[in-house]
């Protein structure tokens, strides 16, 4: 991953709730999150849902803008006060020239399929405990870098029950 | 101009706006509420000033789309009064004063913090309306504008017009902002 994130050269800082993408915009650029914390969410009428959480060290993007270049419906924020490196879609298609910066990028999106796939099971799953149980396994760090409340949300349950859990 | 490439201008726009609105949020009600004069606005003013006009604007654009028959267009040309008070909106280097429509003056109101979630919440649905448009024409979707209901501008225009008239209030935010600096730490000789 470090290949891609020396590709980057452009920084950029945002304040606690700030937004690096709203809901509309084409953005195609990758981000590496340097220091921070970030999470992706839809809104329908009103209502939020985190679909994925970013903190020191990850990549964040909207990947339906990135692969599509058409308008994402995703919203990005800042959790807190946070740093991201800009990698541009020109810079990752031109560093895509070389076969093997190639391998690297297939790792990376089938590392990416394999998150998806469990995501989609944990959403799948209808115990609030084993939704609970599986991300705990999965990213313990999570619970260090983000907040009871989006936790709660992104494991689609109230504050209170999640607190029950993790005292349990 | 393409539709899509107004559009997108006007969503980054939106997001700007929404970022200096989230920071005023850390500010106390000190700087909130600070004037320089008793006939100028203090900051929460001056958003309340921008509520008003969301209150008259955003359920007149939502329904006007709603109803709309139309479908998107390639392309958008500003007409020549929507332009025309777009432009008008815009500050200038020096920031020019304009007069404000009394049902739009919200001076010596009692306002509170709340006011500024109100303006985020209107710019959130903004970002909806600015989806939602994708869907109709830009250039035959009208819209009246406050001041004169016979006066209707294109939709990219009345966007166009209603983003401007933000950035012009944000300008004179960062003035009062950058006032306040001053007269709390007053040069020395």
């Amino acid at each position: 991953m470090r290949e891609i994130v020396e590709l980057s050269e452009k920084t950029i800082t945002i304040d606690r709730n700030e937004f690096l993408k709203v809901k509309g915009s084409i953005d195609t650029n990758v981000y590496y999150v340097e220091s921070g914390s970030l999470r992706v969410f839809v809104l329908d009428d009103f209502e939020e849902q985190i679909v994925r959480f970013g903190y020191k060290e990850n990549l964040i993007v909207s990947l339906d803008s990135f692969l599509t270049g058409k308008p994402s419906d995703f919203f990005i924020q800042a959790i807190k006060k946070t740093v991201v490196q800009v990698i541009t879609k020109q810079q990752i298609d031109s560093f895509l020239q070389k076969e093997n910066n190639r391998i690297l990028w297939v790792r990376i999106l089938e590392n990416l399929v394999l998150q998806q796939l469990e995501r989609e099971v944990d959403i799948l799953t209808n115990s609030p405990k084993e939704r609970f149980h599986r991300i705990l396994r999965r990213s313990p760090q999570l619970f260090q870098e983000i907040p009871n409340r989006y936790i709660a949300n992104y494991l689609r349950m109230s504050p209170e029950t999640l607190s029950r859990l993790k005292k349990s | 101009m393409q539709s899509e490439k107004l559009l997108q201008s006007f969503i980054e726009e939106t997001r700007q706006l929404i970022n200096q609105a989230e920071k005023l949020k850390t500010r106390d009600m000190d700087t909130l509420t600070w004037k320089g004069n008793p006939v100028s606005w203090n900051i929460l003013e001056c958003l309340e000033h921008l509520n008003l006009y969301g209150d008259f604007y955003l359920p007149q654009i939502e329904h006007k789309i709603r109803i709309s028959r139309t479908k998107s267009d390639p392309d958008f040309n500003s007409g020549f009064l929507g332009s025309y008070f777009a432009k008008s909106m815009l500050p200038k280097e020096k920031l020019n004063k304009m007069k404000t429509f009394k049902d739009k003056n919200p001076l010596n109101e009692k306002l509170d913090k709340r006011v500024i979630d109100k303006f985020i919440s209107q710019q959130i649905k903004l970002l909806d309306l600015l989806n939602q448009s994708r869907n109709v024409s830009l250039n035959r979707v009208k819209i009246e504008i406050s001041i004169a209901r016979f006066i209707k501008l294109k939709l990219g225009d009345t966007f166009q017009f209603f983003i401007n008239h933000s950035i012009r209030h944000f300008r004179q935010i960062e003035r009062i902002e950058s006032e306040i600096v001053n007269q709390r730490q007053p040069l020395s000789v």
